[in-house]
């Protein structure tokens, strides 16, 4: 598989700040893939760097296997970007802004406005100015600019920001598409981790300016799988009668915790075993460890 | 289609959306307009106090209700006025992608970014001698309205070449508020030149080094002080080119090299 994105030791520095600390980043072509991190930690350097914004302080960056001039050249005309908040001409309509974007690609068919205008949903705002928009469809505006030229690649920064429920949903979907009928490659960066565990193919974790993980897809399936969790009042006696019935078990402090597919999948089978043994849970649960409590784990939680 | 012609498309259409255009072009007008209600009142003071228009304690010291004199009064409104109408608008044009914090939309596309800040320039440069022309167009129907003597056709021919070289002249010195507006990040930088660079022209040519200082070069091009001529030489015309060279460079030099964070 080739790589959509590569960097190599790729360092931003802002003065005495060190923003993006020597970060390898490869990002397969059709891979769908999240780069994780709390504000400051890099996110947005990193994906500046990676659309030739700024230039690295050491390192260099590859996109679709084009190196990036030092004067931001590159393969524009192949990638779509959405960098920090949405922004547009608030005093030009959202078919105006759009097309401004489809001349500067220099684009002939002013039908993919229309088109890009319709599958974003956006019909009923065509003809609004952009600057009486709401947060969300500033948001599709956004990404309709992303999408109108039908690129290779999607580089973009909080893609869900300002979504309602609904928008986040239909959005997921969009890009899932885009992955799966285009073969496009999508980096994109994500506070809504929930979001980002349900779409991605890999991910990036950056702290403070360090990529400290990257999680494949058998890393995210682990952190994915259920389990049971069960606490009783006397927990020897439970071990025991879940012993005798076969099952293997962890202890995790005061709870045992069930990898086996049969139990996670017939909890109150254990329930009902427990209680004929005559320890009956104080606890049962079917747990899921997830992406954010290991997001948090990692980079410390709250700062 | 070009990549300049598409950016040159893109910045007509944002001007022509733009209500900056219109006032500038409304800021621009009352020129005339007032150089006008000047030959009016010179005209005749007696009648203007008794129409209201003067005060009786006014001292009216333009000098006579003649063509030569509106003339002169559009030159050096064409310096002094154009110096900030210009520079508001060319700091628009630039600051406007930062304030709207639409710049980070014009960076990575197939179109470069010279020709992006190359459109810019070209807008910039014709919505100002619009502006140029259009002050000076009003000051000839405004003087045939008030009906004032001395009309000739050397007269006309000098006082083109004084307004509309006056004009050229300040467009010329416009990159460097291209830059501030780009290198600041917004409007405010910009303004901070402006301001600066007025009150640096005065005290230049008020030390008698205006020829030396591109700003000060319009306001002497425009007969302000006294015939051109005695205050300029070739050296001012050198010195004003050369720095818009280096604003037009520095400009280009900056949008293609800086980091782009805003």
């Amino acid at each position: 598989m080739s790589n959509a994105i590569e960097t190599n030791q790729l360092t931003k520095r802002f003065g005495d700040v060190l923003a993006v600390d020597a970060i390898d980043l490869r990002v397969g072509t059709g891979e769908i893939y999240g780069f994780l991190g709390l504000n400051g930690a890099g996110k947005t350097t990193t994906i500046r760097a990676l659309l030739g914004m700024i230039r690295p302080s050491a390192g260099d960056v590859k996109v679709l296997g084009q190196a990036l001039g030092a004067d931001g050249r590159g393969p524009w005309a192949q990638v779509g970007h959405l960098v920090e908040s949405p922004s547009a001409y608030p005093e030009l309509s959202v078919r105006e802004n759009l097309d401004i974007a489809r001349r500067l690609h220099s684009k002939q068919n002013s039908k993919i406005v229309d088109e890009i205008i319709e599958r974003l949903s956006l019909g009923s705002y065509a003809d609004r100015k952009a600057g009486t928009l709401s947060m969300g469809n500033l948001q599709r505006l956004g990404l309709a600019r992303a999408l109108l030229h039908e690129p290779e690649l999607l580089i973009l920064d909080e893609p869900a920001n300002g979504l309602d429920p609904a928008g986040v949903v239909e959005i997921r979907e969009l890009l899932r598409a885009l992955v799966h009928d285009k073969g496009v490659t999508i980096f994109m960066s994500s506070h809504i981790l929930t979001e980002v565990d349900r779409l991605v193919t890999r991910i990036g974790i950056i702290h403070n300016g360090k990529l400290i993980e990257e999680l494949d897809t058998q890393k995210l399936e682990q952190l994915r799988a259920r389990h049971l969790e069960i606490q009783a009042r006397d927990l020897p006696a439970a071990q025991l009668c879940l012993q005798s019935a076969g099952y293997k078990f962890t202890m995790k402090n005061e709870t045992i915790v069930l990898n086996d597919a049969h139990a996670i999948t017939h909890p109150d089978y254990i329930a009902h075993i427990l209680v004929n043994a005559g320890t009956p849970p104080t606890r049962l649960a079917v747990e899921q460890q997830n992406l954010e409590e290991h997001f948090l784990q990692l980079t410390g939680g709250v700062r | 289609m070009t990549n300049f012609s598409s950016a040159l498309w893109v910045e007509i259409l944002k001007l022509r959306r733009s209500k900056v255009a219109l006032f500038t072009a409304i800021g621009f007008s009352v020129v005339p307009l007032i150089g006008g209600l000047f030959m009016i009142i010179l005209k005749d003071p007696v009648k203007a106090q008794s129409m209201g228009l003067i005060s009786t304690k006014a001292q009216l010291t333009a000098g006579t209700a003649e063509w030569a004199t509106l003339f002169n009064m559009l030159a050096q409104a064409t310096a002094v006025g154009g110096s900030i109408i210009f520079a508001i608008f060319t700091a628009w044009i630039f600051g406007r992608e930062f304030s709207d914090r639409t710049a980070k939309e014009l960076l990575a596309l197939p179109t470069p970014r010279e020709a992006i800040v190359g459109a810019k320039f070209v807008v910039t440069a014709l919505w100002t001698l619009f502006l140029t022309l259009l002050c000076y167009g009003l000051g000839l129907i405004v003087g045939q309205l008030v009906d004032i003597p001395g009309w000739s056709g050397e007269l006309f021919r000098s006082a083109t070449v004084d307004i509309l070289g006056t004009g050229v002249l300040v467009i010329i010195l416009l990159p460097f508020v291209a830059f501030s507006a780009s290198a600041g990040k917004g409007y405010l930088p910009s303004f901070g030149w402006l301001v600066l660079t007025v009150v640096m022209a005065q005290i230049a040519a008020i030390t008698g080094w205006g020829d030396w200082f591109p700003w000060s070069v319009p306001a002497l091009f425009s007969g302000a002080v006294g015939p051109r001529a005695e205050f300029l030489g070739a050296h001012s015309y050198v010195i004003i080119l050369l720095a818009s060279l280096i604003g037009i460079t520095a400009t280009f030099y900056w949008w293609r090299n800086a980091d782009q964070t805003k």
